[in-house]
């Protein structure tokens, strides 16, 4: 059960020129409308031909620039849930999901089978225009399962969806993916969505991915400030290197110093642009602590069960940005106007090449 | 409030008056019809029932060539791209613009005796088109066939794309999706054209006085047997109301039974 995807495409102004893998897991293709999500999925479900490049599904290869492959979509075997959904408005649930179902296979009762695993089967005889928006997007899910596809594309399937019914279809998609051990690409612009879902992520920008890895890797760690805004990280200096040795670096960060984790070679006197993100900040009551500052509270927003908060250094420091949960808000007191010692721990403040 | 009470009037007004604009010509014909007294058996002359049948049946044929070279025609320009696909949506639109006299002429110097092809075709075969039935039917289809082709591209462009692409990720064939799942979604569409089609081929006048000419029994359809009974042929005024009646009749039951029809066939997408 695994994708190998490289491949370069060009439509009109657009090139697209991305690679990555995906075995046994869930990867989700995350970024902007545009970037080059879905046309990733097409290329894979070869609806999209690609100028270059090499796809292969469970070791076969689906396309091969060089070798001159380019196998039909008819004969790939991918399940492929497309945006929207397009479910066929004139046949009943029954026969959506019929359709796919090969020839040498009793149809109606794969068909049964399917319903049940989705557990739709009570709405088999329905039209699609008579359900709901989580019903449909079961019926595209099994009409997509219809050939026994190891491999599943979604294309921001949950988009239309209120919050609570994609709560539990998510939660449908990984009881699905444990069942059936497919391998799942995941198209989506959800932040969160990405990061509850993905087993590995691939951060998408311009037809490009930028960064390819498993998903702590890519939250924590963003290689450019464009993955680390993209991931929704609130806070990203710009900053000097005084002294990097054995992958940590002792930075200048707008007048004072920090301790950070760097990954790339970075040499003194450089400048390059340091990440963390704001739940990674702690909160400390002023006292000897290392790679802290004093700053003040100068703005909050609650948001139920967290609270944003905002900084502004006494002396030196950045601006930054804190998530903090509301238990410890309450516990520790935070109220606006008082000072607090800022803590950027060594270890999630990390360190990012400049582009 | 005030002035929504007086554009309320004021819409009232209008569509009263385009409505009565409507429905006063044909009060005018059921009128003079009923008073004319002569009306029925000018209907069940021999020369009203030819004109009534060659107008069916013509009319009915037409749909044939119109409906298997339209529909293909329709989903190409749907789905297709290709340069110079801008003229060729305008020439198909052509002979709805057109006067129908200058198709009729049109035709008659492509397919008449001395036509572009009508003259080696005459020349090989014997066949000759101009002023035979072939005719009638040959100005229907071409003036008919763009209401057809623009109802069915309608409804091709309205069908789901991502639908066909779902069908392929399927394992369905082109043919095999084209049949399934887009010409299920199109025949509301289909059908719409292929009644307007039909209505617009029943109503054909000028293409085939000129290329069919007006002969009764073989190219006389209903509308031609109107003005030669205006124009002081055997059946005369009241004929000709009692053919427009007739014409009236048949336009009515046919929009009735398209609508029963339609709304069976429909469903929400």
């Amino acid at each position: 059960m695994s994708i190998e995807f490289d491949a370069a495409i060009r439509l009109g102004g657009f090139t697209y020129d991305a690679r990555f893998e995906a075995r046994n897991e869930i990867v989700v293709l995350f970024g902007h409308s545009g970037a080059g999500k879905s046309v990733t999925l097409q290329a894979i479900a070869g609806l999209v031909r690609p100028e270059r490049g090499r796809i292969t599904v469970d070791g076969r290869p689906m396309f091969d620039s060089a070798a001159g492959i380019h196998v039909a979509p008819q004969a790939r075997n991918v399940g492929y849930v497309v945006q929207e959904l397009a479910l066929f408005p004139h046949m009943t649930v029954a026969e959506n999901v019929a359709f796919g179902i090969p020839k040498a296979i009793d149809r109606s009762s794969r068909t049964a089978e399917l319903l049940d695993l989705l557990r739709i089967g009570d709405l088999a005889n329905r039209k699609p225009s008579t359900l709901s928006g989580g019903q449909r997007q079961r019926v595209a899910l099994a009409r997509a399962l219809a050939r026994d596809a190891n491999v599943l594309l979604l294309d921001e399937p949950f988009s239309a969806l209120d919050d609570a019914l994609r709560v539990t279809l998510r939660r449908e998609l990984l009881r699905l993916r444990a069942e059936l051990g497919l391998t799942i690409v995941f198209v989506t612009h959800d932040l969160r969505e990405a990061h509850l879902l993905a087993d590995r992520l691939a951060v998408f920008d311009d037809g490009r991915i930028l960064q390819f890895a498993a998903r702590e890797e890519v939250f924590r760690r963003p290689v450019s400030r464009r993955v680390a805004e993209l991931t929704g990280t609130s806070n990203i200096f710009a900053a000097t290197v005084i002294e990097n040795r054995d992958g940590t670096a002792v930075l200048d960060v707008a007048g004072a110093r920090f301790a950070a984790s760097a990954p790339i070679a970075a040499m003194p006197g450089s400048g390059i642009d340091v990440a963390i993100r704001g739940e990674r900040v702690n909160l400390r009551r002023p006292g000897e602590v290392a790679n802290a500052f004093r700053a003040m509270l100068t703005e909050e927003f609650a948001f139920g069960s967290s609270h944003t908060l905002h900084f502004k250094p006494v002396d030196t420091g950045p601006e930054v940005e804190v998530e903090i949960a509301s238990r410890p808000y309450e516990v520790l007191g935070v109220a606006a106007g008082q000072e607090w010692l800022i803590e950027l721990p060594a270890s999630d403040l990390h360190v990012m090449r400049r582009e | 409030m005030r002035t929504d009470r007086t554009a309320l009037v004021t819409l009232l007004v209008l569509s009263a008056a385009f409505a009565a604009f409507f429905v006063l010509p044909f009060a005018g014909l059921a009128k003079r019809a009923i008073e004319d007294g002569k009306t029925w058996e000018l209907a069940r002359s021999g020369t009203a029932q030819a004109a009534l049948w060659l107008s069916v049946w013509t009319s009915t044929v037409t749909l044939g060539p119109d409906d298997r070279f339209g529909t293909p025609v329709a989903y190409l320009l749907s789905r297709a791209r290709f340069p110079g696909k801008a003229i060729v949506d305008a020439a198909i639109d052509l002979p709805i613009v057109l006067p129908p006299t200058v198709a009729g002429v049109a035709l008659l110097t492509a397919f008449g005796r001395r036509g572009l092809v009508g003259e080696p075709i005459e020349a090989w075969t014997g066949q000759t088109f101009a002023f035979t039935t072939m005719a009638v039917i040959m100005a229907q289809v071409l003036v008919a066939a763009p209401f057809y082709v623009r109802a069915a591209r309608s409804g091709f462009d309205s069908v789901d794309r991502r639908a066909e692409a779902v069908a392929y990720t399927l394992g369905a064939s082109k043919t095999r999706t084209f049949f399934r799942i887009v010409l299920p979604q199109v025949r509301p569409a289909i059908m719409a054209g292929t009644v307007l089609c039909w209505a617009r081929a029943m109503g054909e006048l000028g293409a085939t006085l000129i290329f069919a000419g007006n002969l009764e029994g073989t190219t006389q359809t209903m509308p031609l047997a109107i003005i030669s009974a205006f124009e002081g042929s055997s059946l005369g005024l009241a004929g000709a109301i009692a053919l427009s009646v007739m014409l009236l009749g048949v336009a009515l039951g046919v929009l009735v039974v398209f609508r029963l029809v339609s709304n069976q066939e429909t469903w929400q997408a």
